[in-house]
């Protein structure tokens, strides 16, 4: 693993998932699929995914419940059906700060596909450098504005 | 007004999550806190076996220190580093929060590959609104 470039601690799950990689990748992509397992509330009232599927297209999804409601949006950074998906993801869970998903789909024989699906938090200055450069940079900043922000 | 407050809580307390995101995310301060979770140490101490002069130690503790990860305390002519165990359980806490929301959607998308499956492939209301 490329070490330097790896920026600090990263979620990754994989799973085994019984269905071939171009359906999975409908799923993740499909506004009408995305509605039906993307919501983290299970009664969801409401439910409203939109999506533009081209890198730097935009997506979002909207769910609330009688209480609560709440939006994860993000920006495809790179599409490959059915292989490979990546987007910026910004959301309560993440504080309201983007960061990046990764969703690999690596078919294995007879309709089985492993999905990695990899979750790294970024500082927003990192998705718009492209986060191999300025990495530096991205430190100083941060050390400055906590250092003077109190 | 409350709401107010508690996005600037929830700011700063992003903006402090990033911070040690970005000082954990370099080799050498990796180690350096690798070094201080054995006890406390001098900063010539944790200096030592790095080949690299003091002065480039001492920006990486600035930074560790700035993320809030490393604390510094005198005690007569010596500072002494240690380590801000509270600002790692943060870390942890994030961690563990994203891994449980993405296991229970996949969860949930595997339940809908067996409903679909059971539905017989895609049904053509699923096709219409494909975006591309």
């Amino acid at each position: 693993m490329d070490r330097d470039e790896t920026p600090g601690p990263i979620v990754q799950i994989r799973r085994r998932v019984r269905a071939g990689a171009e359906q999975i990748f409908d799923l993740w992509t499909k506004p009408d699929l995305m509605v039906r397992w993307m919501s983290p509330f299970p009664g969801a009232v409401y439910c409203k995914a939109t999506c533009d599927l081209r890198p730097g297209g935009a997506f979002s999804l909207v769910t609330s419940s009688e209480e609560s409601s709440r939006e994860v949006s993000g920006t495809y950074v790179h599409i490959d059906r059915p292989r490979k998906l990546v987007f910026t993801w910004i959301g309560p869970l993440t504080n309201n700060v983007n960061t990046l998903v990764t969703v690999e789909l690596n078919p294995r024989g007879d309709n089985e596909t492993d999905l990695v699906l990899t979750h790294e938090r970024l500082p927003t200055p990192a998705i718009h450098e492209g986060h191999t450069k300025g990495w530096g940079i991205i430190l100083d900043h941060l050390a400055e504005a906590v250092g003077s922000g109190g | 007004m409350i709401e107010i407050e508690a996005r600037k809580e929830a700011a700063s307390r992003t903006a402090r999550l990033d911070a040690v995101f970005a000082a954990l995310a370099d080799p050498t301060r990796r180690a350096i806190i690798e070094r201080l979770s054995r006890g406390d140490a001098r900063v010539t101490e944790v200096a030592e076996p790095f080949h690299m002069s003091l002065a480039a130690v001492s920006k990486h503790i600035r930074v560790l220190e700035a993320s809030g990860v490393v604390e510094r305390h005198r005690k007569g002519r010596d500072h002494i580093l240690s380590i801000n165990t509270r600002s790692l359980d943060e870390v942890d806490g994030w961690i563990e929060r994203t891994r449980c929301y993405w296991n229970e959607r996949l969860d949930a998308m595997e339940r809908l590959l067996r409903e679909l499956k059971k539905n017989h492939k895609l049904g053509p209301k699923d096709r219409k609104r494909g975006s591309r």
